[in-house]
């Protein structure tokens, strides 16, 4: 059973008196690989976040089809002291149980974190401060904590942004797994060739709906999304 | 919970008066002061841990300058001139919360927007307790401000013994979401933790705990037991496990030191001011021992 559609419909957000989103509209459908692009400050993010009821909004953002789990959700950076001593199984617990995370990992949860782990490649980190963790070190944990548990939508926010190859490769080959298994995937993407080779479909969004289609059709040949802008 | 209370204090000074155990233990209100230091420890251990992650450390200390507001409407009212735990819950709970639902409607930094509000808690503080000084006597200003054992009495006991039992009610089901919330809201509400209210319950339970050890610790100085137990535990924490338990430690033990130190050697110091300066001494050591020893370096970037 696919995961379920996403709605927006006209959809406006204003951030500090400036129009940050203009009656956005699209469709993601139920179980695709749906990726948005448009250049920074473009409202990606901001969609992202009122999607996860975070921003204020006008119009309307439904969730259409049976929720049978959680939403995974991976954010483009963790803002936090990276001198708190918080080790990656100490994230993992706070994200992924009720009990306290300071008392320890609950035992109902430690197999599936530590499949997580594994399967975003960070299983030997688990005890490293998670501080200490380069930037792609960082976002498979990050990735990690959106599969456990195993969610029905996925929504990442640029998760391949400043991470090396293996890493890059680590994330596609997850999303490829997930897309297969049906889950709805909204990806924020800069990546047009990424874009090209795994996506069903893509939007692109400049405080408005730019184009919106296949990326064989909306995309052309173009190496920017924003290329697309001029044409559109 | 009285007789809890005296069965507790009859075994402790017999074994006082048999020599078992140092001398203070002899007096009612150190035993009753130790008492609350069991309670203050786990309570501002786990708390001060969170005030330190979330950078609230100057909310606590406003809070603090608050409750001082609060005795001043407590004597005006004509609340007991110990225990106005009514007009000090009600001003510091209405405080807190005007702050906060401040911060969600302003553009204004938040140390900023802590600034103006610890300030005008400050003035309107300040200028109550001169008007309202004619009708109390100098020891109860000085216990509000700086702490003293020997104000303790059972109410404050059962105070802080309320306000324990709500934070681990109420607290620690929402504390991760709470520590959740200040690293990345939107992850926290894709976790379905609703950041908004996990952020007022905090503030609520910083507030509750502030004002309950104000009699211990003082309006002035409550703020530096919650954050400096934590720095010290995090001088040498690698982990959010050792960082809460050490913390919890650190805080029960300043309180423990700060009340009997001065009682054994008859210093004349206030107990807030001594339990900070015996947390302020185990954080000059776990600074020393965490710039020479490789292992804690290691544990930040």
């Amino acid at each position: 059973m696919p995961g379920p559609a996403l709605v927006f419909d006209r959809v406006s957000l204003q951030l500090g008196g400036t129009q940050i989103l203009d009656a956005v509209s699209f469709r993601v459908e139920a179980g695709a690989l749906h990726c948005l692009v448009g250049p920074n400050g473009g409202g990606k993010t901001s969609l992202v976040r009122a999607l996860l009821g975070q921003m204020p909004h006008s119009g309307v953002i439904r969730i259409e089809g049976e929720v049978t789990g959680p939403l995974g959700y991976v954010p483009q950076l963790l803002d936090f002291d990276r001198n708190v001593p918080m080790t990656v199984n100490d994230v993992m617990a706070l994200l992924g149980q009720r009990k306290p995370a300071f008392l320890g990992p609950a035992r109902s949860a430690r197999a599936a974190s530590a499949a997580a782990l594994e399967r975003t490649g960070v299983a030997s980190k688990g005890n490293a401060p998670f501080g200490g963790l380069s930037g792609g070190e960082r976002q498979r944990v990050l990735l990690a904590q959106a599969l456990t548990p195993a969610p029905w939508l996925l929504v990442l926010d640029e998760p391949t942004a400043g991470i090396d190859a293996p890493g890059v490769h680590v994330v596609e080959e997850l999303v490829a797994e997930l897309h297969a298994r049906g889950v709805t995937i909204l990806w924020i993407n800069h990546d047009v060739e990424q874009v090209r080779r795994l996506a069903q479909c893509v939007t692109g969004i400049n405080g408005r709906v730019l184009f919106h289609g296949a990326p064989a059709e909306v995309l052309g040949r173009t190496r920017s999304p924003y290329a697309v802008e001029a044409d559109a | 919970m009285t007789p809890l209370y005296t069965f507790i204090r009859d075994h402790l000074q017999a074994l006082a008066a048999s020599g078992s155990l140092p001398q203070p233990f002899q007096y009612e209100f150190v035993i009753n002061a130790l008492l609350c230091a069991l309670l203050i420890g786990p309570l501002l251990g786990v708390l001060g841990s969170m005030v330190m992650i979330k950078r609230m450390a100057f909310f606590s200390q406003a809070v603090g300058n608050a409750a001082m507001t609060g005795v001043a409407i407590g004597v005006l009212i004509g609340e007991s001139f110990t225990s106005p735990y009514v007009s000090m819950f009600g001003f510091c709970l209405l405080f807190s919360l005007t702050l906060k639902y401040t911060q969600h409607r302003t553009s204004l930094p938040n140390d900023t927007l802590i600034g103006v509000f610890l300030s005008i808690s400050l003035a309107v503080g300040a200028s109550l307790l001169l008007f309202v000084s004619a009708k109390i006597n100098t020891h109860v200003m000085e216990s509000v401000l700086f702490g003293s054992i020997l104000a303790v009495d059972h109410t404050d006991m059962n105070v802080l013994l309320v306000v324990t039992v709500i934070c681990a009610i109420v607290g620690l089901p929402l504390y991760n979401g709470m520590l959740l919330a200040s690293l990345n809201p939107s992850l926290a509400r894709a976790r379905g933790v609703s950041v908004r209210v996990v952020d007022y319950v905090f503030v609520v339970l910083v507030t509750l705990v502030t004002v309950a050890c104000l009699k211990i610790i003082g309006a002035v100085l409550v703020e530096a037991l919650l954050l400096i137990p934590a720095a010290a535990a995090r001088n040498i924490s690698r982990s959010l496990g050792e960082l809460v338990s050490r913390s919890i430690v650190i805080a029960a033990f300043s309180c423990f030191v700060g009340i009997l130190v001065p009682m054994q050697f008859q210093l004349p110091v206030p107990t807030g001011g001594a339990i900070v300066l015996a947390a302020a001494a185990v954080f000059i050591v776990t600074a020393i021992v965490r710039a020479t020893a490789s292992r804690f370096r290691g544990a930040s970037v």
